[in-house]
């Protein structure tokens, strides 16, 4: 008897679920094909608490100005990308409301864990979808956040590189700052897309085209796996990037390179004058750092399955797209819009440039190479 | 016939009467019932997810389906012996991933227990016991290392330490840049001053706890003994040392569980130098691999359980522990002579070194610019008052004093920690008057360990589930739910005051009461509670405490991240914004202390002395 109330209960709990999420499908799929003003109209009739989730802190400004301009107030949550999946996992197997929106990074994992679960439906605004480039619409990204090689150029000894595999060497032992991957999914990401067939052939050009002799992968299954080795072996791990950017541009720092978030240069207390960029120096002087200079990760925006107010959750993505909406990143480095509309930032570089520079995200392919590669590289963590 | 059946059952009926009777054991079963849904489901529920598919990563691993069986996450977790190549085991994935980072949480937990009981047991002993001079300024000062939010104080072991020869090698800190003294590597980062830090500032439980009892201790055995020219020695051996024996095992218990579950400190003070220990995998695998993340979990729990047991047997059995009779009882100070001014000063200059440095610290860091310059022109106050910040691009457009945000974080965070700490203090009372009463019955026994044990539950596993629990249950969702959790997590710091301070109490104080007919209730407020007054307002300041600058049992759990103090001064250390989270820090301190003080006027109580003096 029990059992059959549980399984009743469990039955009952999952249609409950997949009504909502058909629900907001439709309206998302209608919400595609309207104009702004439409969109508007139906996200002003709406009611209740509308709430964002975002792992970037600067969401918030964003849903000020959001409330400002069209009176519809909101809660921003700034969480970790890590907490956000818990919590929609959570909140939609147990049915309660939580956010309308989210605001994430890690490509593998918005993919496995809330795309394939149907916690999140895919929206392109009408107004976007010719300004935005096709990989970039499904799942839709917002804006592209980049990690770069950054050193301290003060002294003789500045590591001013011009391929990664110098990294590898042994005078660099030590010098090498890094976040942790295992703190920082997209840090592991980047290392699992050095496996890929493209990303090690490249490594192995870069190799001999610095050495003058083919790589030697002495046991190791291809160039990538090599040069995560010898890279993570050279690395000291900083807690976050904003402490490593500030470490790195201490005038006590000489010789120390980081691979660090861009935007942190921003930081008021970094000292910018003492770091150098390898992508702009390289740029400027026409040259490349071998075979990249960092990599590049989307921050993806997305309408949750259970959102009770999909059309402000809409709304709201529309206005991310707009240089209005993007203004408080968009104030800053590092940090690309992916309309074309948007104008990047003075005194950056324009993401065509950095997409060709940078490791970018596969998910489908991290998601098939990532126990491998996360078992290699936790032995080369200790 | 009929008679004859009808008799047992009645003498049942009575048996059941008489036994709801006795306010003990109405308080024993109510909390029976209550704990078991509050923490064995939890755990039940815990136990479940390490042999459930979870989406993501881990259905690609196992190639199952979500919310499939499987033993998938034992395997990897804790048999895979055999994949380190040519190294062997010692480069295996089990290896690295659970067996050594295992060995550094024990090494750690056990070295902080010591460093606790050792710190806080001998301060509580001069404190309590000696005529040693600056006792109220000690006392005051011993607590603050525990108001701290745990990482702020590690954040300040390496501001002070680190130097270019060390971790990332970028910077001098205090020491090195105005002293020029380069502390080696061991010193700086990994298992010595993550078990120093922890050991600090779990101390002030050590002196909580075992400080109460000595306060209260009749003084006529060691007076007895004293009479009988037993040397002191012996006397703090066979005397002392016995009967604060289980306020010694009840802070082994909480610094061993608290610093076992601990992941910030090891985090910012273990990975530079690559030291990792369960908390920190179980964080990283909670994102990847959760199954595995909750096999850490459940083995943390195993871990508490097995002290807890060892305890259990040791208070349990039959020994007493009596020591507040109806006879009054003098404490007689023992005189330090010579050796007071170097004992005081010493330890004088060591609580500067562990609860005031780091708040000058905290506050010179609050005003400086840049990081390392210490100069005036890299100063400035408009973290505290300033106006229109939005330049700065720190998070925050005013000065902490002068934002709306912070004052309503403020707030929320006040009412949590009062109403949890009224909760979990009044239950901690009525539980530990439970158990004393019923001593070494079964029930005594099973809600004994009970309510212990929120406090093994790992703080974000414990979030974690109490989330999943809030989605079955209406109502439990926002600041219902964290007080809840506040309170039943705390639990055990108000228990295990209770207990120890109702076991304390010899009966006959009681029984006079019942005698001329005293209610059950007015015996409580009017003659055991007033007698052990001071160990029970630490069991409410206690819980006060450690929710004020709790982080990982809320975060999971909170509204937003601005809704408590200490999830936006998380945020605020993790984004780098240092001037304005040193600045919430000192503002967290500031405000724990002035409750202190205001409970220590109202009452004559306050958190370093549930002692008193």
């Amino acid at each position: 008897m029990k059992k059959l109330v549980a399984l009743l209960l469990a039955a009952l709990l999952m249609l409950s679920g997949s009504a909502a999420l058909a629900n907001v499908a439709d309206e998302v799929a209608l919400g595609e094909a309207m104009t702004h003003e439409e969109l508007l109209e139906k996200a002003l009739a709406e009611e209740g608490s509308f709430v964002v989730y975002g792992n970037t802190s600067r969401i918030a400004t964003a849903l000020e100005e959001f409330t400002a301009l069209y009176g519809i107030a909101g809660e921003a949550n700034n969480l970790k990308d890590a907490e956000i999946y818990i919590k929609l996992e959570t909140e939609m197997s147990g049915g309660a409301k939580g956010a309308d929106m989210v605001m994430i990074q890690d490509g593998a994992s918005l993919k496995s864990q809330a795309l394939e679960m149907g916690y999140l439906v895919n929206f392109v605004p009408a107004s976007v979808k010719d300004s935005v480039g096709e990989e970039d619409l499904n799942p839709l990204v917002q804006q592209y956040i980049n990690k770069v090689f950054i050193w301290n150029n003060l002294g003789d000894n500045a590591p001013a590189i011009t391929n990664v595999w110098q990294l590898t060497e042994p005078q660099m032992k030590g010098n090498v700052i890094f976040k942790n991957p295992e703190s920082e999914q997209v840090n592991m990401n980047f290392l699992v897309m050095l496996t890929s067939p493209e990303w090690s052939d490249k490594l192995a050009q870069a190799y001999e085209s610095l050495y003058g002799t083919p790589i030697d992968l002495s046991g190791y299954e291809n160039a990538g796996y090599k040069w995560i080795a010898e890279f993570l072996s050279n690395c000291t791990f900083g807690n976050s990037d904003t402490t490593i950017a500030e470490d790195i541009s201490q005038e006590s720092a000489q010789g120390k390179i980081g691979l660090f978030v861009l935007s942190k240069l921003r930081s008021s207390s970094v000292y910018t004058d003492n770091l150098t960029v390898g992508q702009y120096k390289a740029t400027e002087e026409g040259t490349a750092i071998e075979p990249f200079s960092g990599f590049m990760y989307p921050m993806y925006a997305m309408v949750t399955s259970n959102a009770s107010r999909p059309y402000t959750a809409m709304l709201f993505i529309e206005y991310l797209m707009t240089s209005e909406g993007f203004a408080p990143w968009g104030k800053s480095i590092g940090a690309y819009s992916t309309n074309t509309q948007v104008v990047p930032n003075e005194g950056d570089l324009g993401i065509d440039v950095w997409k060709q520079t940078l490791v970018m995200e596969d998910p489908d392919y991290i998601l098939d190479a990532y126990e491998d590669v996360y078992s290699f590289v936790l032995k080369y963590l200790q | 016939m009929q008679r004859a059946k009808a008799s047992p059952a009645k003498r049942t009926l009575g048996a059941l009467k008489g036994f709801f009777s006795k306010p003990a054991n109405v308080i024993l079963i109510v909390f029976l019932v209550a704990l078991c849904f509050l923490t064995l489901y939890p755990l039940i529920l815990l136990v479940g997810e390490t042999f459930t598919v979870h989406a993501g990563r881990e259905a690609r691993a196992t190639d199952q389906l979500v919310g499939a069986f499987t033993t998938y996450h034992f395997d990897k977790l804790l048999f895979t012996l055999n994949d380190g190549g040519p190294q062997g085991f010692t480069l295996s994935n089990s290896w690295i991933q659970f067996y050594e980072p295992l060995m550094n949480t024990l090494a750690v937990s056990v070295t902080a227990s010591f460093i606790a009981i050792l710190f806080g047991g001998t301060v509580a002993w001069l404190v309590t016991r000696t005529d040693m001079k600056y006792k109220k300024f000690v006392s005051a000062v011993f607590v603050f290392p525990y108001i701290m939010p745990s990482w702020t104080l590690a954040l300040f072991w390496q501001t002070f330490f680190r130097n270019t020869l060390v971790g990332t090698g970028t910077a001098n800190g205090i020491l090195a840049a105005v002293f020029g003294v380069y502390m080696p590597e061991w010193f700086v980062y990994g298992y010595f001053p993550i078990s120093m830090v922890l050991g600090l500032h779990y101390a002030p439980f050590a002196y909580i706890l075992i400080g109460g009892i000595l306060r209260n201790m009749d003084a006529n055995l060691e007076e007895a003994a004293t009479i009988l020219k037993t040397p002191r020695s012996r006397i703090l051996r066979r005397i002392t040392l016995p009967i604060v024996r289980p306020a010694m095992l009840s802070t082994l218990l909480l610094v061993f569980a608290s610093s076992m579950s601990a992941y910030a400190v090891p985090v910012f003070l273990g990975s530079p130098v690559r030291y990792y220990v369960l908390s920190t995998k179980m964080m990283s695998l909670m994102n990847t691999y959760p199954g595995q993340g909750y096999i850490i979990a459940a083995v943390m729990i195993l871990f508490g359980v097995a002290i807890l047991a060892f305890n259990q047997k040791v208070t349990g059995s039959r020994k007493s522990y009596t020591t507040v009779t109806g006879k009054s009882g003098q404490v007689s100070l023992i005189k330090l002579k010579k050796a007071n001014r170097p004992i005081a000063v010493a330890l004088l200059v060591l609580m500067l070194l562990v609860a005031v440095l780091p708040l000058l610290s905290f506050a010179l860091e609050s005003v400086t610019i840049k990081a390392g310059n210490y100069s005036l022109d890299n100063m400035t106050l408009e973290f505290w008052i300033g106006r229109d910040l939005d330049y700065l691009d720190q998070g925050d457009s005013n000065g902490i004093l002068l934002s709306p945000k912070i004052w309503r974080a403020l707030g929320y965070s006040l009412l949590l920690a009062v109403t949890c700490s009224l909760v979990a203090g009044t239950c901690g009372v009525l539980v530990g008057y439970g158990i004393a009463r019923r001593r070494g019955s079964r029930l005594a026994n099973a809600v004994n360990a009970l309510s212990f044990f929120p406090y093994l539950m790992p703080s974000l596993a414990f979030g974690a589930i109490y989330l999943a629990m809030s989605t079955r249950i209406p109502l439990l969702h926002g600041f219902v739910l964290l007080a809840l959790i506040g309170s039943v997590k705390y639990l055990p710091f108000a228990s295990r005051s209770g207990v120890g301070a109702m076991l304390q109490l010899s009966g006959e104080i009681e029984e006079a009461a019942v005698i001329v007919g005293v209610p059950w209730w007015k015996r409580m407020a009017r003659i055991l509670f007033p007698i052990q007054k001071s160990s029970f307002l630490s069991g409410y300041l206690l819980p006060m405490v450690s929710c004020m600058r709790e982080l990982s049992l809320f975060v999971l759990l909170v509204p937003t991240s601005n809704t408590i103090l200490t999830t936006m001064l998380m945020q605020y250390s993790e984004k780098g914004w240092a001037q304005f989270g040193n600045a919430i820090n000192l503002l967290i301190i500031a405000v724990v202390l002035l409750i202190n003080l205001l409970v220590n006027k109202l009452t004559g109580a306050s958190i370093d002395k549930g002692i008193g003096g």
